[in-house]
């Protein structure tokens, strides 16, 4: 049996569980055995270590990735954010052997002592790479029959490219979260703002009106041209703007439309036969109609 | 701290020791920048409206004008996206830049407050993000009240609590590390 790390991070576990439950579903239906990484933190978020200097954040991220190492795993994620510090982190002392040796340094303070063997997935890549899209389709028990999906891949899932070990043809044009959903019996046309930001993260924070305001004209462009039943989403944050971020839209009377949101862990664990309610308790936006669909597709 | 707040360039305020220490702080291709404006063509928070976005940003790095840089909280609206690096056509690494100005700014405690929330609960629990009631939505999940990471294992959180305290952290963290 296979084995892969699962690393959790924050906004999953404390926020959006219900993706965790799905990712565990997920990949015991696909044959892989969870090695569950005890006692890993926050990759760390952008916002605090790396944002102090590059040697503490380094330090921070192969905590972390010593666990897998130790297990003799590799890791994979289901936050974008997760993905990106990770795999930085990880270039980072792979470019800089100075940076490398102060972070052992550090770490061996502990008793441990980061190789660099580990390999960090997102669940995007996983998908088709390790698992590939004939496996998945094996594994479908309800087809997606024709659900009409509006991809979000996410901006860290994409760059910066040269610290991620695999990634789509043309990151200004991504295509492999369209061909899972399509695998499962979707519809996942392209569309024109495919790749901009959510305005989920630092901008949230920073400056939430304008933040809400970019993420409604992504919105408004996918309600345009495509009007999906779904819009399906490569990374943890990006849902809780798509999800929360949009009831909050319209709670505000600024969105006079809903679409419902889910994270490509939960749309697959649903299509290989999770309960839909567990894998989706804790959506802002109802799903009611997608269900529906999904369960008269078999 | 407000973020627009630069539309005059006042270059008697130019300081190049500046530019040095950015440099230092991983901005090393910093003087590489042409002006061309594809960072701030691809950047988020340029599309979202914040006036200082990263294309002046660079520019204002460059002339050193320090007190612009490190007072305004355009910087801590960035997305961390990498567009900017991935579209360069000088390989400045803008978003590298970004985090530099952050990093001078940190060590002169001119950052927003939430960024000292973030370290905390870092510290503390291990996770930057530890939002309360999490208990129960885990159960709602079907899943234990609390997940297998730092949360869970009182040593290791004490043993990456002495990794963290062999950082920088060390020294900029306005609370206690205890
Ligand atoms: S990126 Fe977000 S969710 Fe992921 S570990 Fe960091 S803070 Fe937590
Ligand atoms: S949450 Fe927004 S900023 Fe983060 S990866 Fe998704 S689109 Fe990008
Ligand atoms: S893309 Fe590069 S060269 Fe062009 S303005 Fe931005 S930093 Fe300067
Ligand atoms: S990393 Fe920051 S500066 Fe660069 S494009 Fe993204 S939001 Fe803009």
């Amino acid at each position: 049996m296979k084995k892969i790390g699962f690393f959790l991070g924050c906004n999953i576990p404390f926020n959006r569980p219900d993706v965790e439950y799905s990712a565990r579903y997920l990949l015991n239906e696909l044959g892989y055995e969870i090695v569950e990484l005890e006692g890993a933190t926050c990759c760390p978020a952008f916002g605090t270590m790396p944002s102090l200097d590059l040697v503490g954040w380094a330090a921070a991220s192969a905590w972390n990735l010593t666990i897998a190492e130790e297990k003799g795993v590799d890791i994979v994620t289901g936050c974008g954010s997760c993905y990106g510090s990770l795999n930085e982190a990880r270039h980072h002392m792979e470019k800089h052997p100075e940076v490398k040796e102060q972070v052992n340094k550090i770490l061996s303070k502990v008793g441990k002592e980061y190789k660099g063997t580990v390999k960090v997935w997102n669940f995007i890549n996983f998908l088709y790479e390790d698992v590939g899209l004939e496996k998945l389709k094996s594994k479908i028990k309800h087809n997606l029959n024709g659900l009409k999906c509006a991809v979000q891949t996410g901006c860290h899932n994409l760059w910066p490219s040269k610290a991620y070990p695999t990634n789509e043809d043309n990151t200004f044009f991504p295509t492999r979260l369209r061909e899972i959903c399509e695998a499962m019996g979707g519809v996942a046309p392209h569309y024109s703002t495919i790749t901009d930001c959510c305005g989920m993260g630092a901008l949230r924070s920073t400056a939430s009106e304008k933040s809400l305001n970019l993420f409604k004209k992504k919105l408004d462009v996918i309600k345009e041209e495509i009007d999906p039943d779904i819009t399906v989403m490569g990374c943890s944050s990006c849902l809780l703007q798509f999800d929360a971020g949009q009831a909050l839209l319209v709670e505000q009377k600024k969105l006079n439309y809903k679409i419902p949101a889910l994270h490509i862990v939960q749309l697959a664990a649903i299509a290989m036969g999770a309960d839909p309610e567990k894998a989706t308790v804790l959506a802002s936006i109802p799903l009611n109609g997608v269900i529906t669909k999904i369960k008269g597709g078999n | 701290m407000e973020e627009g707040g630069v539309n005059v360039i006042d270059l008697t305020q130019a300081d190049e020791s500046f530019v040095k220490e950015l440099e230092a702080l991983g901005a090393d291709e910093l003087r590489e920048c042409i002006q061309c404006g594809k960072c701030g063509a691809t950047c988020p928070m340029a599309l979202a409206g914040l006036e200082f976005f990263i294309k002046r940003i660079v520019h204002a790095a460059n002339l050193g004008l320090r007190d612009i840089l490190l007072e305004d909280s355009s910087v801590w609206g960035c997305q961390s996206c990498n567009r900017c690096v991935e579209i360069c056509p000088m390989d400045v690494k803008p978003y590298e830049l970004i985090q530099a100005i952050r990093r001078a700014a940190m060590k002169v405690e001119s950052c927003p407050a939430n960024t000292y929330e973030g370290l905390r609960n870092l510290y503390r629990f291990g996770h930057a993000v530890y939002p309360k009631g999490y208990e129960e939505r885990r159960k709602k999940a079907g899943l234990p009240e609390k997940p297998p990471t730092a949360i869970s294992y009182d040593e290791l959180r004490k043993k990456y609590q002495e990794i963290l305290r062999n950082t920088i952290l060390e020294e900029i963290a306005p609370f206690p590390l205890d």
